[in-house]
């Protein structure tokens, strides 16, 4: 099949969901009022609440909801055959993904910007928050770690890459202090830094700065630390540590904010550069690169994954359906919402923007990559690496070498990756103040609060199997989008409307992400039992296993409460006044 | 009789969309650094009225002598203010912070 068919194929599937079967949900049953007042516009405090344009929301919300689960996500999931993968990113996108975040936005939007924590509380049970916090400290932990793994463990340790990536985050602090202190104009800003980004990541790809990289990697084959971990991994796990530690300690204008903006210019360049060379190449997907490999995941020699119900439908989670976006959705979006018109198209609108890039991910995977290639990648551990060389082939389809593709490529990830790393540190601190602020009361300091985040991650990081770090992070990311789209469910049949749209698809996921957290602990304590493994693998398939069975209990609380909810007769209508 | 309304042309047409595609840029690069000074000082002019109005919000704060010649700037703010500084938060707040 031809990647070009494959594109067309996804805009038509964007166009069925989008405008046949979210359009006709919108207009007959959430039926949004253009003249209604929005919270934005309601208490209008000039913090949380104002209006924005549409498309400027649009352009915020995607921002927010795409980081490298889209793009990661679909190059895992390709091991049980392309077909599979983008069955689910189309059909999840479909019916699923946008539900949850058009959805999170009009309850937000029609709840007067109440979060979800307070809405769970409302809706659901007392114990419901508690649970969606242990749902997103979970999936913060699994996000630092996934990433964390990828970044220092596959990207950062290619000697083409370091010098880029800290040259970009010198020229983003750059950038920072010409805009807010020497009040330079954001154009002329933008155009120095992009450019000088653009000569720091060649300069990376230069003889004797990677042999330099080489060397401090401690040689071609880096010797071995502990258990499995290289001196070249731990070394650049710890240096993205370090970073993340800046990121969310330093204040916001002067470290997170000009990089997140010097990083999306490298970002965005790299995907449009990327869909055009993939147009203009428009190759077909190698005969040999099965549409069906296995219903266990087996592709050539790498190991299985498992069933493919239910690890798919959570290894894919961005690319389909992000229990992430509802917090976004909810937290954020709804609150600058100009009209109750235009939360399709925001949320809607993004959802299926990002279903675009997962499905770009996968001809990276496929086509870019191609079959031999991809196996000897991936059995090295180097998944995202099949990203960076996919891109690379494709932008060298437009004259872009590939010495300077690959690196740009893994710079492109890591940037991503960095970006959300750091606010969920923040989080990570903020929630660990809130919980055990009272008991220890040191915890509330930023750098210990910070170190406590951070020393947690490590532990996940330097120990373990990647793949089922990156289930389990599918498998929270999915519990947080079951209980977003309960609490849709909950509040469309207390408004007396039609909820079987969200339910259906609530049901769907809340028994896939159970079950695929379950059959992940299941093979990861199978593995120790038989024995054979290195002691860091050892520890982090027991923390692995520890954390899948208590999501899995905390989602069965969660289920006896919402069968409780459910049966709560709707809201009585509110009379008519005399 | 009112004027029917003019069909747009191709032009006006691909001025709009050129406007959309710049408006969608500007949300994905420069809007959060713009709300987020406009969050601070949003935050520095709320922390300003809650020192000299506190006792609007019942807070044992004497007003300053000065109060009565604030009060025409801070009338229009009132509402909003109160808003922000009584809504109840919660952690999940936190995923609109610097995404």
């Amino acid at each position: 099949m031809n990647a070009i068919t494959v594109l067309i194929i996804s805009l038509i599937g964007i166009g069925v969901g989008y405008f046949l079967y979210a359009k006709t949900i919108d207009r007959s049953i959430i039926r949004p009022d253009g003249s209604k007042i929005t919270p934005a516009k309601m208490f209008m405090d000039g913090v949380d609440f104002t209006p924005a344009n549409r498309n400027v929301l649009f352009g915020y919300q995607f921002k927010s909801v795409a980081a490298l689960g889209p793009i990661v996500g679909p190059i895992v999931a390709v091991r049980w055959g392309w077909l599979p993968a983008l069955l689910w990113v189309i059909l999840g996108t479909m019916f699923i993904g946008w539900v949850q975040d058009y959805g999170s936005i009009m309850v937000g939007v029609r709840e007067e910007g109440q979060t979800f924590g307070a809405l769970s509380f409302r809706l659901i049970s007392r114990r419901a928050r508690t649970i969606l916090l242990i749902f997103i400290y979970a999936y913060l932990l699994l996000l630092m770690a996934a990433f964390g793994k990828i970044v220092g463990f596959d990207l950062m340790t290619n000697p083409a890459v370091p010098l880029g990536v800290l040259l970009v985050m010198a020229l983003g602090m750059a950038a920072g202090h010409m805009t807010y202190k020497l009040k330079m104009d954001i154009l002329v800003t933008t155009g120095i830094v992009v450019v000088f980004s653009f000569v720091g990541i060649w300069l990376g790809t230069l003889g004797p700065i990677k042999s330099l990289i080489v060397t401090i990697n401690g040689g071609a084959n880096s010797p071995v630390v502990f258990g499995s971990v290289t001196w070249a991994q731990f070394l650049w796990s710890l240096v993205v540590l370090v970073l993340c530690y800046l990121g969310a300690t330093l204040p916001i204008w002067r470290w997170a904010q000009p990089i997140n903006y010097v990083a999306f210019w490298i970002v965005f360049l790299g995907i449009v550069g990327g869909t055009v060379g993939l147009v203009l190449w428009h190759p077909s997907i190698p005969a040999d690169f099965p549409a069906l490999s296995s219903f266990d995941g087996k592709l050539g020699d790498l190991m299985a994954l498992g069933p493919l119900w239910p690890l798919l439908f959570v290894t894919i989670a961005c690319g389909a359906v992000s229990g992430w976006h509802s917090l976004v959705s909810s937290s954020g979006t709804s609150r600058q919402l100009e009209l109750e018109t235009d939360a399709l198209y925001v949320g809607g609108g993004s959802m299926f923007l990002e279903m675009f890039l997962a499905v770009l991910s996968l001809l990276c995977a496929t086509v870019g990559v191609g079959y031999d290639k991809y196996v000897a990648l991936v059995g090295k551990g180097a998944n995202a690496g099949v990203f960076a060389n996919g891109l690379a082939t494709f932008l060298n389809q437009i004259g872009v070498p590939v010495s300077f593709g690959l690196p740009y490529g893994a710079v492109f990830l890591t940037l991503m990756a960095l970006t959300i790393m750091y606010l969920c540190v923040r989080f990570m601190r903020v929630a660990s103040a809130e919980f055990l602020g009272d008991a220890i009361p040191v915890i509330r300091n930023t750098a210990v609060g910070t170190i406590v985040a951070l020393v947690l991650s490590a532990l996940l990081i330097w120990t373990g199997f990647w793949s089922y770090v990156w289930i389990l992070f599918g498998g929270s990311n999915q519990l947080m989008a079951s209980l977003a789209l309960l609490i849709i469910s909950l509040w469309l049949k207390a408004k007396g409307k039609n909820y079987l749209w969200v339910f259906l698809p609530f049901f769907f996921m809340f028994i896939t992400s159970i079950a695929a957290l379950l059959t992940t602990a299941y093979q990861v304590i199978a593995a120790n039992l038989k024995g054979g493994l290195a002691i860091d693998k050892v520890v982090g398939n027991w923390i692995a296993g520890g954390l899948a069975i208590f999501l899995s209990l905390a989602a069965l609380v969660l289920a006896w409460d919402a069968i409780r909810a459910l049966a709560r007769p709707a809201e009585a209508p509110k009379t008519a006044q005399a | 009789m009112a004027d029917l309304p003019r069909p747009s042309t191709w032009r006006e047409r691909l001025g709009r969309y050129g406007r959309a595609l710049r408006d969608i840029l500007y949300g994905m690069t420069t809007y959060e650094m713009v709300r987020d000074l406009r969050k601070d000082r949003a935050r520095l002019e709320h922390l300003f009225v809650l020192i000299t109005m506190g006792d609007l919000l019942g807070i044992p704060i004497l007003p300053p002598y000065y109060a009565l010649r604030l009060l025409p700037y801070v009338v229009p703010c009132i509402e909003g203010w109160r808003c922000c500084l009584l809504r109840e938060r919660d952690l999940t707040d936190l995923t609109d912070f610097e995404t």
